[in-house]
Parts: C-alpha cells; sequence; structure tokens
C-alpha cells in the first residue's frame, strides 16, 4: 500500500483527468493503469494507448447532457418535451442539421450515450488490487465463465434426463426448429463478453452449444440457448405475380415497369394479338432501325414461344438506344409473368429475364481520366 | 447423280456462308442449271407462278412470285433494277419478282387510259423499304411487253449528286451539262427501246456544232447515236429525245411511259456545286430542266408512273415518307393533280409467300429459320418490310 501520485491535468473543457503512470523505482511503488487520454495533451503515445476508456462518472454525465439537449431540442421543436421520441430527435436533427453526404454514419446526429460510447470493460479489480472474477487470471474470463455455464447447464441436462430414464417416463423430443435461425458469429460473441476471442475458442463454444441442444431433453435450458441464438432473415419474400386485367373488350392484358441504367419504361401486353409492338406511338422497326435493340425486344416472347402472340404497347423515357431496349425488354418479361406458369416464370427467372441489370456508369474518379483510364503515363 | 450433286451445292452453300456468297453459290448454281435443263423441273410451291406475262397477272396471282427470262431482263432492265435484287438475279440465276396489290392497281388503272387525255401521273410513295422500286420495274416490264415506250429514268438522284463533270450548256448559257450521266442513260436507252429507235423520225433538224447536224425525218436513233458519240453533247441529245417523243406521243403511233424513280429528286437541293463554289440548284441542270417538262401532264398518249424515294434523297429526314414532305411544296404543285399509290409492307400472306420462297431457293440455311418459330422470329425482327426481311435473310 504505497502512496498513490497522480497528476490531474485539466484540459481546455474541464472534463478530463488522468492518472499519470509513475515509474516508481521502489517495489512499493504501484502501477497504475491509464484510464483514458485527451488527444490534446499526450499527443505522442495516441497510437500506443489503444481505445479510448470512459469512466462510469464520465458516461453519466453525457447521459445528463443529453437528456438535458433533449428537452432543450424538444423547446426548440414546439414539442412536448416529455413524449419526445428517438425518431423525433432524428427527424429534428435531420431538419436543423441538413447534411448531404452520403454516409450515414458521417451526417450529425444525436444518439443516446450507450449507444455512441462502446460499452467497455470497467475495471476487473478493486482497490486492493485484487481481481474481482475468479478466473481472471486466465486472460479470458469471460470466454472461460461461459464455457463453464454451458457445460453446468449441460450436466444439468443429463442430471434431468437420468432422473426421467429412472422413472420410465418418455423423454420429451421436441425439436427445435434449427433451420429458421443460426448461432451468434463469432464477432458477435465478442461483443457480447467485451473480450477478444480466437477461432477456436469460438468453434469450441459452438460445438458445446450444439451438444446440448442436441440431447433429448434440451428444452428446460431453452431460455438459455437461445441468448446465442438468432432467428434468420425472412425466406426471399414470393413475388406476388399479379393477377391478369381485362379491358373493355374482354381481352386480357398485364403491366409491367422495366429499368436499365437510366430508361425508365412500361409496358402493356394484350393477350390475342398478332405480334404488334408499339412504342411511344411509333412501330418498333422506327423506334428502333438497329437489329441488335429489336432482338432484345423479340428475347422474353421467343424464350416462351408467344411471338405472334401478344399485342404491346409500351412507354419508355431516358437513357439511350440500348439502354430503353433494355428496359421495354424487362417491363414485358414482367408482364408476361401473369400469362405464364410459375414453372416458367422460374425459367425465365434463371434465364436472367427478371432480373434488373445493375450495371451503371461508374463514376469518374480524381486523378484520373475516366472510371478506370488513368492520365498517359510520361517517364519523365 | 443429279441429287448427289445438288447435295454437294448445298454443303458447299452451307460451308461459304457468310463470306462472298454470290459467286460461289452462282457456280454452284450454274453447275446445276446446266444439268438442270435435261430433266424435268419438279412443279414449284404454291408461291410460284408460271404465268410471265405480267398482262394476265390478276389478284388470284397476288402474292406469287413470277419469274421473267434472263434475255428479257437484260433487255428490258439494263437499270433500274435495285442493286441487291441484281445480286439476287446472280445468285438465283433467275429473276423473280412478287405481284402485289399497288402493281395490280396500276395495271387496272394504265388498261383503262385514255390516250386522248392528258397523261394521268401515279406516284408510288411508302416507307422505306417496302418495294417501291420493284412495283415501278415491274409496272415497266408489264408495259414493254404491251409494247410501249418506255423511257425509264432507274434514280433521278443519280442526276443531282455527285457529278465530276459540269460543262455551261451551249444551248442555253445558265444551265449545266452533265455529259456523263446522259451518254449512260442514253446507252441504257438505246438498249430498251431499239426497234422504236428506228421507226419514229425527228421532226426539225438540229444543230449540235459546226460540223454537226442531224436532218429532219432522220430517225432518233441517229440522235442518240449523236449523243453517245459526241459526249459533250449528250444532254442536249437528251432533251432533244424527250422533246420528240412528248410532241409525236400524241399522234397515236405508240404509247409512252415515262417512268421515273426517285422523282423527288427534281425538285429538291443538289449537293453540285459551280467553280465559284454557289450552290445549283435543279432548274439550272439540263437533264432535270428537260425531264420536269416531260412529267408535266401537257402531252397526251401515255402515262407517268413515278416513285417518292427517300433513300438516295439530299436533306430529307429518314422519316419522310408522304409526297409533301418529300416533293416539297413546288414539287407537289408541279405534279399535282396526281394518283397516289401507296405501297404497304408486306402483308402476312406476301411474308409466307416471301419466306417461302427463299426456303425453296435454300437461301435460309440456318436450321432454325426452318421452323415456325424461325418464321415467327423473322416477321418480328423484320416487320414484314421487305428490304430488312432481305437483309436479316442474308447472313442466315
Amino acid at each position: 500500500m504505497g502512496g498513490r501520485s497522480c497528476a490531474v491535468m485539466a484540459a481546455a473543457a474541464g472534463r478530463v483527468f488522468r492518472l499519470c503512470r509513475r515509474w516508481g523505482a521502489g517495489p512499493r511503488a504501484q502501477m497504475l493503469r491509464l484510464i483514458y487520454t485527451t488527444t490534446a495533451v499526450q499527443r505522442k503515445n495516441v497510437g500506443a494507448s489503444g481505445p479510448e476508456k470512459y469512466t462510469e462518472a464520465f458516461i453519466k454525465k453525457q447521459i445528463e447532457e443529453f437528456n438535458l439537449g433533449k428537452r432543450h431540442l424538444a423547446n426548440m421543436m414546439g414539442e412536448d418535451p416529455e413524449t419526445f421520441t428517438q425518431e423525433d430527435i432524428d427527424r429534428a436533427i435531420a431538419y436543423l442539421f441538413p447534411s448531404g453526404l452520403f454516409d450515414e454514419q458521417a451526417r450529425p446526429m444525436m444518439k443516446h450515450p450507450r449507444e455512441i460510447f462502446p460499452e467497455q470493460r470497467k475495471i476487473q479489480w478493486g482497490e486492493d488490487g485484487r481481481p474481482f472474477h475468479f478466473l481472471f487470471y486466465t486472460g479470458k474470463q469471460s470466454y472461460y465463465s461461459l464455457m463453464h455455464e454451458t457445460y453446468e447447464k449441460l450436466l444439468n441436462v443429463e442430471k434431468y434426463q437420468d432422473q426421467l430414464i429412472a422413472q420410465d417416463l418418455p423423454l420429451q423430443k421436441e425439436k427445435r426448429n434449427l433451420a429458421g435461425s443460426r448461432w451468434l458469429t463469432k464477432i458477435e460473441l465478442e461483443e457480447m463478453l467485451l473480450e477478444k476471442l480466437s477461432d477456436d475458442d469460438y468453434s469450441r463454444f459452438i460445438q458445446l452449444l450444439q451438444k446440448l441442444t442436441d440431447l433429448p431433453c434440451s428444452d428446460i435450458e431453452e431460455k438459455y440457448i437461445q441468448k446465442f441464438s438468432k432467428e434468420l432473415p425472412v425466406q426471399m419474400q414470393k413475388v406476388v405475380i399479379e393477377p391478369l386485367q381485362y379491358d373493355e373488350q374482354g381481352v386480357a392484358f398485364s403491366t409491367g415497369e422495366g429499368r436499365r441504367k437510366t430508361a425508365r419504361a412500361t409496358a402493356v401486353v394484350y393477350d390475342n394479338g398478332t405480334g404488334k409492338m408499339t412504342v411511344n406511338g411509333k412501330d418498333i422497326l422506327h423506334y428502333f432501325p438497329v437489329l441488335q435493340d429489336r432482338e432484345q425486344l423479340l428475347f422474353p416472347f421467343q424464350f416462351l414461344g408467344r411471338i405472334g402472340k401478344h399485342d404491346a404497347v409500351c412507354t419508355v423515357s431516358g437513357g439511350g438506344r440500348s439502354a430503353q431496349a433494355g428496359a421495354i425488354r424487362l417491363a414485358c418479361a414482367k408482364a408476361l409473368r401473369s400469362f405464364v406458369t410459375e414453372k416458367e416464370v422460374e425459367f425465365m427467372r434463371q434465364a436472367g429475364l427478371l432480373t434488373v441489370d445493375p450495371r451503371v456508369k461508374e463514376r469518374k474518379k480524381p486523378g484520373q481520366e475516366g472510371a478506370r483510364r488513368k492520365f498517359t503515363w510520361k517517364k519523365r | 447423280m443429279l441429287r448427289s450433286l445438288k447435295g454437294l451445292a448445298c454443303r458447299s452453300l452451307k460451308l461459304e456462308q457468310g463470306c462472298g456468297l454470290p459467286t460461289a453459290a452462282k457456280e454452284c448454281l450454274s453447275s446445276i442449271a446446266s444439268q438442270d435443263v435435261p430433266t424435268p423441273q419438279r412443279p414449284r410451291a404454291v408461291f410460284h407462278t408460271s404465268e410471265s406475262d405480267p398482262a394476265k397477272h390478276t389478284e388470284q396471282h397476288e402474292g406469287r412470285h413470277y419469274s421473267i427470262p434472263l434475255e428479257e431482263v437484260k433487255a428490258v432492265f439494263p437499270h433500274g433494277l435495285p442493286y441487291r435484287f441484281q445480286q439476287q438475279i446472280q445468285t438465283f440465276n433467275e429473276a423473280c419478282v412478287m405481284v402485289r396489290r399497288p402493281a395490280l392497281e396500276l395495271f387496272a388503272y394504265l388498261r383503262g387510259t385514255n390516250l386522248a387525255h392528258p397523261a394521268v401521273r401515279y406516284v408510288i410513295y411508302g416507307e422505306r423499304g417496302t418495294g417501291k422500286t420493284m412495283t415501278l420495274c415491274h409496272v415497266v416490264h408489264f408495259c414493254s411487253r404491251q409494247g410501249w415506250l418506255v423511257l425509264h429514268i432507274p434514280d433521278a438522284h443519280l442526276w443531282v449528286k455527285n457529278c465530276r463533270e459540269l460543262l455551261q450548256s451551249s444551248y442555253k448559257k445558265e444551265r449545266l451539262d452533265q455529259p456523263l450521266q446522259a451518254s449512260a442513260w442514253l446507252k441504257n436507252f438505246k438498249t430498251t427501246n431499239e426497234r422504236f429507235l428506228r421507226e419514229i423520225k425527228t421532226q426539225r433538224k438540229y444543230v449540235w456544232g459546226k460540223r454537226e447536224s442531224t436532218e429532219e425525218g432522220r430517225p432518233l436513233g441517229e440522235v442518240v447515236e449523236q449523243g453517245l458519240a459526241r459526249v459533250r453533247t449528250a444532254s442536249d441529245a437528251v432533251g432533244v429525245v424527250l422533246r420528240e417523243l412528248k410532241q409525236q406521243s400524241p399522234l397515236g403511233t405508240f404509247r409512252l411511259l415515262v417512268a421515273v424513280d426517285g422523282v423527288n429528286a427534281l425538285w429538291g437541293r443538289t449537293t453540285l456545286r459551280k467553280e465559284d463554289k454557289s450552290p445549283v440548284s435543279p432548274e439550272e441542270l439540263t437533264l432535270v430542266h428537260n425531264l420536269r417538262k416531260m412529267v408535266m401532264n401537257d402531252w397526251s398518249g401515255g402515262a407517268v408512273v413515278t416513285t417518292l424515294s427517300q433513300t438516295g434523297s439530299l436533306f430529307k429526314p429518314s422519316s419522310a415518307y408522304l409526297p409533301q414532305e418529300l416533293l416539297g411544296k413546288e414539287g407537289f404543285d408541279a405534279l399535282d393533280p396526281f394518283v397516289p399509290i401507296l405501297v404497304p409492307n408486306y402483308s402476312p400472306r406476301e411474308f409466307e409467300s416471301c419466306y417461302g420462297y427463299y426456303l425453296e431457293r435454300k437461301w435460309l440455311q440456318h436450321e432454325q429459320a426452318r421452323t415456325e418459330d424461325g418464321k415467327a422470329e423473322l416477321q418480328f425482327l423484320s416487320g414484314s418490310n421487305p428490304r430488312q426481311l432481305d437483309r436479316l435473310a442474308g447472313p442466315l
């Protein structure tokens, strides 16, 4: 128990203090860890100090300031401070500080300090220097404690199982739906434990979890297991195919929209037709003098073998010649879905007729002449 | 043995598909043709008709192809057939023309022309590549079979563009002569109307220069010879020929058909320039001036059949096809009144016929082209336009 020396240095804001390391020569000198730094003061060790650490007091102060600020903001916006939710805050900030930046994270934001400051490990040892946790000296205390806990649950389940067998009761066999859920990823687990894991550790933990769930009576520990599993996102939404509509004469028709690069097109495909197509009021032979474009238009019908059976009336705008042709092709294919069986829709999808072509013009970069082309290289 | 030869030809056609097809095919087909003569030909399919006299073509023959014997082609059409059609004649070794409704309509009108009345003018118009020139050629064939004197100007646009030599006319100072074009046309005119040139006599004396002149009463052939021999006076010779024909046609000894392709060239602009770089307007050209007079309806004893053409026209947008647009105000007033005849794209029946013809001549080599789906595809992609279909079927 030696003396503790600490130097308090106040920065301009007045809310920073630090304990400095004392290179004590004697055995009684105690090493005290650096808690956090300010960039203004300690510039030379910025790289070495690692991520900043925040004290409880600091976080508490931030939360107070946040709440105060929230009330001020509500007053400014003329709303009731009591019922001012996070969405309202977001809207107000976006209104007061409009930003044209593309990155959402770069725009001004005002959120609860818990979301902004990442969760960090509090100091693991007390005033006397003794660590709180019994596994501190393993280095990965949370991980090992987790493994212990899980194994304990496993033993629990096995004991319960033995009891059931002893009583000759049938073992419950409700299978958990594993198909719709997944285990936490390594990164998520690290976030949960607030310490780094190796791949090996992670795989051992998952294996243990798996073993636990494979036991027949693992339902009793269902709650514990659910902490480590996540629902998979819902299966790809089934695209709803619109039913056919009928116009005055009783002819079935269907509409579709398509786009390609900057071109947007809509197509209305009628049944009982002769294969005539009109684009923006003109015949395709006049609108698309190039054979390639007409071939693109032909493709959906040819694929389904319905070349002379449908009429189409299309409108298109934007883009160039090829883009407009591609847009109309997509629109026609989407419209034809209503006329056709599900299997053929699947075939069309696999043929790429129903997918929007994501290729757009690549941005020109500074220091280059174009998107990819560099300036002429001169040796000197 | 013949069959194996034919098979060989087909295979060689397949091999040389896409490169220099006409010449190779011509050799093979000509070898077959020479072998064909002894054996009787198989009856040709539905879309053919053996009626080779256009005068006997009726609605019954509509949509069918009839073939013109090659000697007749050389005699009647030394110029005037579209270039691609000429290539097709060389490839298939026969000239097959489809009978279509506009041509039948024209035949009906021509049969009923009253030779005492002033000449009626017919203007064939339509979108690009629908078969206007071919209709005109059909009409020319009909008239030549009937014994008319055919004055066929293959493409009036050739006279208003790409002319290297422009001479100042000796006859009228302001006008310009085009010796090359005039002499080329005179040569072809001579081929078409040999016998008429012997019969028709000049009605006055023409002086060509210091030592040359044509007396009154000499056959028109001499004027033509004069124009061919002395190229400098060719344009004037053309003018003389036209004048004589116009004057003598009301007399009734012969019936005159003036067939002009691309008549909108006569009233448009030219790309020619004089030596001082000022643009030449069409009436300053002798040939155009004389032709304009010919196309007027102030003579009787015949008919004037003309075609509008956007393809060779100068300074006109490609979507223009109506007479008003292509002729301009001046031309429209000059040609007014006329009988307009629209030539549309192929009807489904005509399309089938053309497709069947190509199939029968083994022009469509691709396996898929022979299926129903292939036919539907061709119809869609070509939009039933004859030119597009021809171009599409080429590489197949």
